[in-house]
């Protein structure tokens, strides 16, 4: 804002005797304006919801910068985000506060040598700083008390430490070094994606031999990597030839992930796409077809949007993070997901801040962050001036915005339909990919967990399974119930999470409120097994932390038909009601070919009608052991979406009940697999003490590992390029299903009503930190 | 000097005093100081009563003060938790509207670049005209400011006002969420605007007077359950009036970050915070007359026209209680079926409320 | 498989449905099923393996920088103390309370504690030094009663009792696995010496027997903490069980 335009505000009775009354007044009426990034909105909305209710304080929710006189910074601000800020900051009328809650915004947490990331407290004026990752309600409650006191002029920080004498005796009385760093990189490591393994499987032998015959001259290799993978390695001319081959003869109908490997020591690239089909029996199979192309500073790739629009954004992305110009893929000038201003962050030439394990003068770490130096956040002229001509409407939802999550919809209005929606994700992206080559493997798992916090075990199993897949290490049985367990605890959160945002984006607070009041439930399970309420980073290769006691089985047995009660109740008020039904039915309808076009993935395929669930496909952990069903729909709308995601957590709830009974009469023992413990074998019932010790060397063997997982959302592939020497991966690609899920938010939303976008989105159980990693 | 009885009497307010007998000795007693024996009967004066204490201004305040509390706590309680709270949490947050505008009236009033400043600045303080107008008709129990027999048609003709005020708002705001609120606020003011004329409408024909204090003497049998489907037309067109759920739908949070509103701060946003309050206190007022018998109700021993205005109250707040918790019960409409519920459904409702009424006349039953 | 399909409601259910959906609301503003916890008036009670704040007792760290190591935040940077060995400290505006580091503890020296509601006004207090980490920290509390979550086969009930609830818990100590560093190819060392100034419990020595250099480790000495093993040039070290 210039400063000939603050003139025109009014301030009124700005001082004198008025004071006690304005302080007064201003402390129990501090009503915030959520930043509600990533993470920390989870536990922000527990915060307000029914099981501490913010609002007590006179602290009432207001989505709207004009009306709030709080910030709440919940998570990562990223350079992109960083500008959203500064507006609405400056868009707020004085007296106004900012509390920043969670390590992300404070010096980085977890991301703290992230490319894009930002600190809140060099952007705005910051009265209050709230550790955890994410906070407890108890946490940032305690931050608006903070805030209340210092309105009434008791600014403090709540705790104080009190000094103790170290000990001083015993010096070692000789030179000494200290140690290096834990991480051990390979200096020319060899990168191979089709590492051959000896496996038995039948059907794929036949397989590599059909599409031997079917592709004749196009192939330059065909391996089977591990059971049901498969790598075809061509090159970049015969690529499109033999993905339409593919998809023409074979029945392959959808993409799962498109990857770009950096080897900066051989100058090339591989791309590689995986492919896989939704027939009966080449389900579980991914067939990678890659190739390799020369290192340079923009090489150019025949893009197979023209084949499948699934492949779209996962192009953009790539094309974001190595430069490489997808020939064909209409996004390729400016950037998607990243700001404008960032460079190829992913190929390996750029560095990220390395750890310090010593710390100087007292003088707490944390890498230099340049922020952004303008506060536009452009839209393209072009988009602009065609509204123009052709006398559409052009709306800007988000990334501050009550309804739309933290990415911006570009929305093209004629009256009240929906022409088109342009997303703009990318502002809660906190770069894990890079990050994840350069933390140990073990390090990684609390990392890959905050993609998505109200789902964080199934983010854990994903990642832990492919490293156990790698190690080939057999989990005791014992653990793999508990992990199901758990697996399935963290996909009910999650649908209720997404039955309270769409309840709120239908208008329905209620609806919000009663959800929220059974995840506090399924959180009070979480946090008695693990010790953590959304991030408990409790799996880990081989098995689990530690056992989890008979109490807490009992608890989560009980919760199984406790949910019950406060679920009719839900069941009546909201999904039942009239008003829901007609704002769901029929809206936003995808068929099974568009499904399968749009490469949408999870419940939200299945309900148009596609039979593919991965506990079934692929079954890991105890899903073959147990008795459950998949849920699949035809109408394909919202209602159909939502509807068959609850049908599903019905079936959640009869595995849940099963494994916890099983668990019950299972003796206790080992719960982590010997095999990885190696020396440390006693460590198996619980690795207290030894974490670092079995788990700080581990090396993946060489080559790719990718692991599906069926998350709460669908779909959640993990793919892990290890060059067998290093114990940092060379490359992990996450392929979260929010992220594949926002092409068919998009163009299910084409053709609906403005209101409808919202009935279509919260349908979608849309989770930007998902999406944008 | 002159007899301070002949004044009152000379101002024509003697013969129109609210009559409280159990205060009545006491305002006897009170010393024959001129000034105050004057001021006490010109309050009691009805229609100054009406206007600035029930059901004018102090009543309209306090309600703006606690209603939005009890709001506020109700919807807490249906969704499991308690509501504002922690203020004076011996007396479960009562004063946290106290807190809400001492702060709004504090804050800077942002006048953004785009706006249109003088209509911008003005709209909020218009809007009362619409808002305040209506209650010199509205009697609580007996006591009304202006008696006149079209006062429905005129209390009616003022709330349809009130729609305009807001396309000001928007309209000077200037600003894509306010103008796409605004086009809808405007497509809904039509849809609702007809049947609910025909309900009131449907009343006149059946009570065959206009005059809000006949109506309510006329009513032995109270209106709802004379005519039901006019009392239903009534509050649901009510609903989307005052766009409660599930008609919020010019305002709609989550769509449009509250529509018209969206760029007013400071005293100018608490002044149109409590707007829909007043325009539902009106409307409450107004079904309370037309089908809940206005002030009737057993007599309270020693209050004498207070009893009335006790009962008048009470029936307002519950209409508002219900009124407010629609949004704890409802998800929001889309625009179109909206739209389609006021033009479709609504309207064959208050036809039909119409027909009925007609009926019910001719065949004798009032 | 599972075929969820969803009718068009009838005009009958229609009003069926609205009634109930009015039904509950009227059952709930009558009784309703409150399940908020009044903080900061009361505490809801948290368990004892909550990942909370963390405690440092130095008598049993045997500074094998594990902690630091295992961080995925960063947050724990070691510090010298007097004695001139490393003891962690924690940054708070980094941690992320994975406790990995209590995880990686053999000895135990780092613990958790039920402290998880702090407000800090400056980011730089944020940085907890390692004698801070010692005594018990004291925060501001306003808590009179706590609440514990009880779970039974029909619903969350939420126990109100008239007590403070303790902050800070007894904690098992890890299961002791000895180990001790070994050198499994004396001829091809180096005598660089590495392993003898890395090691911070003075186990290692080195003398110089006919002009050889000669490197000795105490079995007794050595804590097994492997920094040895990790810095040694030549690879040659490994821990094995005692």
């Amino acid at each position: 804002m210039e400063e000939g335009d603050k003139d025109r505000n009014i301030r009124i009775l700005r001082s004198g005797v008025f004071t006690p009354l304005r302080r007064w007044g201003t402390k129990w009426s501090l009503w915030p304006c959520h930043f509600v990034t990533s993470c920390c909105g989870v536990e922000l909305a527990h915060a307000f919801a029914c099981g501490f209710d913010g609002e007590r304080l006179g602290t009432l929710n207001m989505g709207i910068s004009r009306q709030a006189n709080f910030i709440i910074v919940e998570g990562t601000i990223t350079r992109k985000m960083a500008r959203a800020l500064r507006i609405v900051w400056e868009q707020m009328p004085d007296p106004k506060f900012v509390n920043v809650i969670g390590a992300c915004g404070q010096r980085g947490g977890i991301f703290w040598n992230s490319y894009n990331l930002t600190r809140p407290s060099e952007i705005v004026p910051v009265d209050f700083f709230i550790p955890g990752c994410p906070i407890t309600p108890e946490g940032l409650l305690r931050g608006v008390r903070a805030v209340q006191e210092k309105i009434e002029g008791r600014d403090r920080t709540t705790i104080k430490f009190k000094t103790a004498e170290l000990p001083s005796e015993g010096g070692k009385g000789k030179e000494s070094r200290l140690p290096t760093t834990a991480k051990i990189f390979a200096p020319t490591p060899l990168i191979k994606v089709d590492v051959p393994k000896e496996v038995d499987w039948d059907f794929g032998r036949d397989l590599v031999k059909s599409l031997k015959a079917q592709l004749g001259g196009l192939y330059k290799s065909i391996t089977i990597t591990d059971k049901n993978r498969i790598a075809i390695k061509t090159t970049p001319e015969n690529l499109v030839k033999v993905v339409r081959e593919l998809s023409g003869t074979t029945g392959i109908d959808h993409v799962k992930n498109v990857n770009v490997i950096d080897v900066p020591h051989e100058r090339k690239f591989i791309v590689e796409y995986m492919v896989s089909s939704y027939s009966e029996e080449l389900m579980p199979v991914i067939i990678t077809v890659f190739t390799e192309i020369g290192r340079e500073a923009e090489p150019v790739f025949p893009s197979l949007t023209a084949l499948w629009e699934s492949v779209d954004y996962s192009e953009r992305e790539m094309h974001d993070f190595f430069g490489i110009r997808f020939e064909g893929n209409e996004g390729m000038n400016g950037k998607f997901l990243l700001a404008p201003e960032t460079q190829t962050p992913l190929r390996k030439d750029f560095k990220l801040e390395e750890e310090r394990y010593v710390l100087e003068d007292g003088v707490p770490f944390a890498p230099k962050i340049e922020l952004p130096s303008d506060l536009k956040m452009p839209v393209s002229e072009e988009l602009l001036e065609e509204a123009e001509k052709s006398d559409d409407f052009v709306v800007l939802v988000g990334p501050h915005h009550t309804g739309s999550g933290h990415l911006r919809w570009i929305m093209r209005l004629k009256g009240d339909l929906i022409v088109d929606i342009i997303p703009d994700p990318g502002y809660v992206h906190r770069s894990m990919e890079k990050l994840a080559e350069n933390r140990l493997y073990i390090q990684n798992i609390p990392l890959f967990e905050r993609a998505n916090i109200s789902d964080p075990f199934n983010m854990n199993l994903g990642y832990v399974r492919a490293i156990e897949k790698a190690l080939g290490i057999e989990v005791p049985e014992r653990a793999k119930y508990i992990r199901t367990i758990m697996a399935e605890l963290s996909r009910i959160g999650a649908f209720f999470y997404d039955s309270g945002i769409l309840s709120l984006f239908t208008g329905h607070s209620t609806g919000f409120m009663y959800v929220w009041a059974i995840r506090e439930m399924i959180l009070e399970a979480v946090v008695r097994m693990t010790g953590s309420r959304c991030t408990p980073s409790f799996i880990i290769p081989g098995g689990i932390r530690r056992d989890i006691s008979d109490d807490v089985l009992n608890m989560t047995s009980n919760f199984t038909s406790a949910i019950n009660k406060r679920l009719r109740k839900f069941e009546d008020i909201f999904i039942y009601n009239p008003v829901f039904i007609a704002r769901t039915k029929g809206v936003g309808v995808l068929t099974r070919e568009e499904a399968i076009r749009y490469g949408i993935v999870g419940p939200f395929l299945r309900a148009s009608g596609v039979d593919y669930d991965i506990r079934k496909v692929e079954p890991y952990e105890a899903y073959d052991k147990l008795d459950w069903e998949v849920t699949t729909g035809d109408a394909g709308d919202s209602l159909g979406r939502y509807m068959g995601r609850y049908e599903e957590i019905k079936q959640s709830l009869r595995i849940l009940k099963q494994a916890v009974d099983a668990v019950k009469r299972m003796p206790r023992g080992e719960v982590i697999s010997e095999e990885v413990l190696g020396e440390y074998r006693e460590a198996s019932k619980d690795i207290k003490g030894h974490l670092f010790h079995a788990y700080g060397n581990l090396v993946l063997p060489k080559g790719e590992w990718t692991s599906v997982t069926e998350a709460g959302r669908g779909t959640l592939l993990y793919s892990i390029i290890s060059d067998g020497e290093s114990n940092v991966p060379y490359r992990v690609r996450i392929v979260t299903p929010c992220w594949m899920n926002l092409r068919g938010i998009i163009e299910a939303s084409k053709g609906e009503r403005v209101a409808d976008f919202w009935a279509v989105y919260g349908s979608f159980g849309y989770f930007p930190p998902e999406a944008d990693r | 000097m002159i007899d301070i009885n002949t004044v009152i009497t000379g101002l024509g307010i003697a013969g129109n005093q609210v009559s409280i007998p159990l205060v009545q000795q006491m305002l006897d007693l009170l010393p024959e100081i001129p000034m105050v024996k004057l001021i006490i009967s010109f309050i009691l004066w009805k229609p100054f009563f009406a206007a600035l204490i029930c059901p004018g201004f102090t009543t309209l305040g306090i309600l703006l003060l606690f209603f939005p509390w009890i709001e506020r706590k109700l919807c807490g309680r249906i969704q499991w938790r308690v509501g504002p709270h922690e203020i004076v949490w011996w007396l479960g947050g009562i004063i946290q509207l106290l807190a809400d505008s001492l702060r709004f009236l504090f804050q800077e009033v942002i006048v953004h670049k785009d706006a249109h400043r003088p209509y911008f600045l003005q709209f909020p303080f218009l809007t009362f005209i619409p808002a305040l107008l209506p209650l010199m008709f509205i009697p609580a129990g007996n006591i009304v400011a202006i008696e006149t027999p079209y006062a429905i048609q005129i209390i009616l003709a003022i709330i349809c006002l009130f729609p305009l005020f807001i396309l000001g708002l928007g309209w000077a705001s200037n600003s894509r969420f306010a103008f796409i609120g605004t086009v809808r606020e405007a497509f809904m003011y039509f849809a609702y605007e007809v049947p609910f004329i025909i309900a009131v409408l449907a009343m006149i024909v059946l009570y065959g007077t206009s005059d809000p204090v006949g109506i309510a003497n006329k009513q032995t049998i109270w209106g709802i359950i004379l005519n039901p489907i006019a009392a239903l037309t009534f509050f649901i067109a009510a609903a989307m009036a005052t766009s409660r759920m599930p008609f919020e739908i010019p305002e709609a949070d989550q769509e449009l970050a509250a529509g018209p509103h969206v760029e007013y701060s400071g005293i100018a946003f608490g002044l149109i915070y409590v707007l829909c309050y007043e325009k539902a206190y009106v409307l409450a007022g107004l079904m309370a007359i037309l089908f809940l018998g206005g002030g009737s109700g057993p007599a309270i021993a020693g209050l004498g026209d207070l009893s009335g205005v006790i009962w008048f109250l009470l029936k307002v707040v519950i209409v508002l209680t219900t009124l407010f918790a629609l949004r704890t019960i409802y998800p929001r409409y889309r625009l179109d079926q909206g739209l389609s519920i006021g033009w479709g459904a609504l309207l064959s409702l208050s036809l039909i409320a119409l027909a009925l009424s007609i009926v019910l006349v001719q065949g004798g039953v009032i | 498989m599972k075929k969820v399909t969803v009718q068009e409601q009838g005009l009958g259910e229609k009003v069926v449905r609205h009634a109930t959906a009015i039904g509950v609301a009227m059952k709930e503003s009558v009784y309703p099923l409150t399940a908020t916890v009044f903080y900061p008036r009361e505490r809801k009670k948290m368990p004892d393996n909550l990942r909370g704040y963390l405690m440092f007792d130095p008598d049993k760290c045997i500074s094998c920088w594990e902690c630091a190591f295992v961080c995925p935040a960063n947050a724990i940077q070691m510090k010298a103390a007097p004695n001139e060995r490393y003891y962690p400290t924690v940054d708070y505006g980094k941690c992320i309370f994975c406790h990995f580091c209590v995880d990686s503890c053999s000895g135990g020296a780092l613990k958790t504690t039920k402290i998880h509601d702090v407000a800090y006004k400056d980011m730089d207090e944020m940085l907890t030094l390692t004698e801070e980490m010692i005594e018990e920290p004291e925060i501001i509390r306003e808590d009179k009663k706590s609440v514990e979550y009880v779970i039974d086969e029909h619903d969350l009930h939420l126990k109100r009792v008239r007590e403070v609830d303790t902050l800070f818990v007894e904690v098992t100590p890890p299961v002791e696995i000895p180990m001790v560093s070994q050198c499994i190819d004396r001829a091809s060392c180096i005598g660089c010496r590495v392993c003898e100034e890395v090691c911070e419990s003075g186990a290692i020595s080195s003398s110089i027997e006919r002009g050889v250099l000669r490197m000795k480790i105490d079995t007794d000495k050595c804590t097994g903490c492997g920094l040895c093993v990790k810095e040694c040039s030549m690879q040659i070290l490994r821990l094995v069980k005692k």
